[in-house]
């Protein structure tokens, strides 16, 4: 199979298949699904714009929530996003995922927003209230001195096999993460929505986030440990973990 | 002269520093000698071992969490928009 990329003519509409050898220049080849959905959006199939809808309208209502004041708010963002998205698609090269484009364009116009709103924290707002480097498990869980000093003092108890699965069918369960997703700050919640709820790629998120892949990781995780502890207070209670 | 045993091995982690890597560790963005240091406490630490399931757990349930969808009105708005943009124009007569 020919692999080929999508570009277009700034007056067409049409996508236009170019040959391996132009690959290069494009800066990233994408894969075949992704080249059939964009040729697909191209040829005004509305399955596709819908499928596209579908896939990642919840993300993005998620994301910019965390930079703006209230849901009204964010899908405006969204729908700003998305008609921008309709513009675009036409000139959309293929440098980075359809999937990065479209984020993208959400933060940009998300934190445009938060800006006009006033309520946009910058990296040295963040920076300053010491979240970066404050650890992302409690420290009260391990032994704070002696012997055995960083050791576990209250060990996580194990889930069994079924556990995943109980709790993604369980409403209070799902709702319990959802909460514990919102309640998390923008910077936290923007990693973690993009590599876990969207499976975005470590590099993309950081290109799109303008931070580096350590970086990435010490949020992330942050992130992951505020979802596991609600998780952990759902299954056992406040009461029988610190 | 040749190391003994003990001044060959790999210094110990503690769990509160496994708790801190462990994300990097699963996507495999922790460096050599952390690694090593984690595969070998996680090997005869339970607790730790729980705590590595759980984020991995975590990680995998995000991405099977019911999506939040678009309202019928803002999907027949979009479908509207992306219909009229795409639609090719009239032909001139």
């Amino acid at each position: 199979m020919n692999a080929v990329v999508i570009t277009c003519h700034e007056s067409s509409l049409q996508a236009l298949p170019v040959r391996a050898s132009q690959i290069a220049s494009a800066g990233l080849s994408l894969s075949y699904e992704e080249q059939s959905l964009i040729i697909r959006l191209r040829n005004g199939d509305e399955g596709a714009f819908d499928e596209l809808v579908t896939k990642h309208h919840g993300a993005l209502i998620r994301m910019a929530l965390g930079h703006v004041a209230d849901r009204e708010v964010a899908e405006e963002v969204v729908q700003d996003t998305w008609m921008a998205v309709i513009e675009g698609l036409a000139r959309f090269e293929g440098r980075s995922s359809l999937r990065t484009w479209i984020f993208g364009i959400l933060i940009h116009k998300a934190k445009d927003r938060g800006v006009r709103e006033k309520r946009h924290i910058t990296f040295s707002d963040f920076e300053s209230k010491g979240d970066e480097h404050d650890e992302a498990v409690d420290p009260s869980r391990f032994q704070q001195s002696g012997e055995w000093a960083g050791h576990w003092a209250f060990p996580p108890q194990p889930w069994d096999k079924q556990t995943p699965e109980k709790l993604l069918a369980s409403r209070q369960a799902v709702n319990a993460m959802n909460k514990a997703i919102e309640s998390l700050p923008q910077t936290l919640k923007d990693v973690l929505i993009l590599r876990d709820v969207e499976g975005v790629e470590s590099k993309e998120v950081c290109e799109l986030l303008k931070i580096t892949e350590t970086n990435l990781y010490v949020r992330l995780h942050r992130a992951r440990e505020r979802v596991r502890r609600a998780v952990e207070v759902h299954l056992e209670g406040p009461a029988l973990t610190v | 002269m040749a190391l003994n045993p003990a001044e060959q091995s790999v210094p110990d982690i503690t769990c509160r520093e496994v708790a801190e890597w462990t994300s990097a560790y699963l996507d495999a963005h922790a460096d050599d000698a952390t690694h090593v240091r984690m595969v070998l406490h996680l090997a005869a630490c339970a607790g730790c071992e729980t705590y590595v399931k759980q984020i991995a757990s975590v990680r995998d349930m995000l991405g099977l969490l019911p999506r939040a969808c678009a309202s019928p009105a803002q999907r027949d708005r979009l479908r509207q928009a992306f219909f009229t943009r795409q639609a090719p124009p009239p032909s001139k007569t």
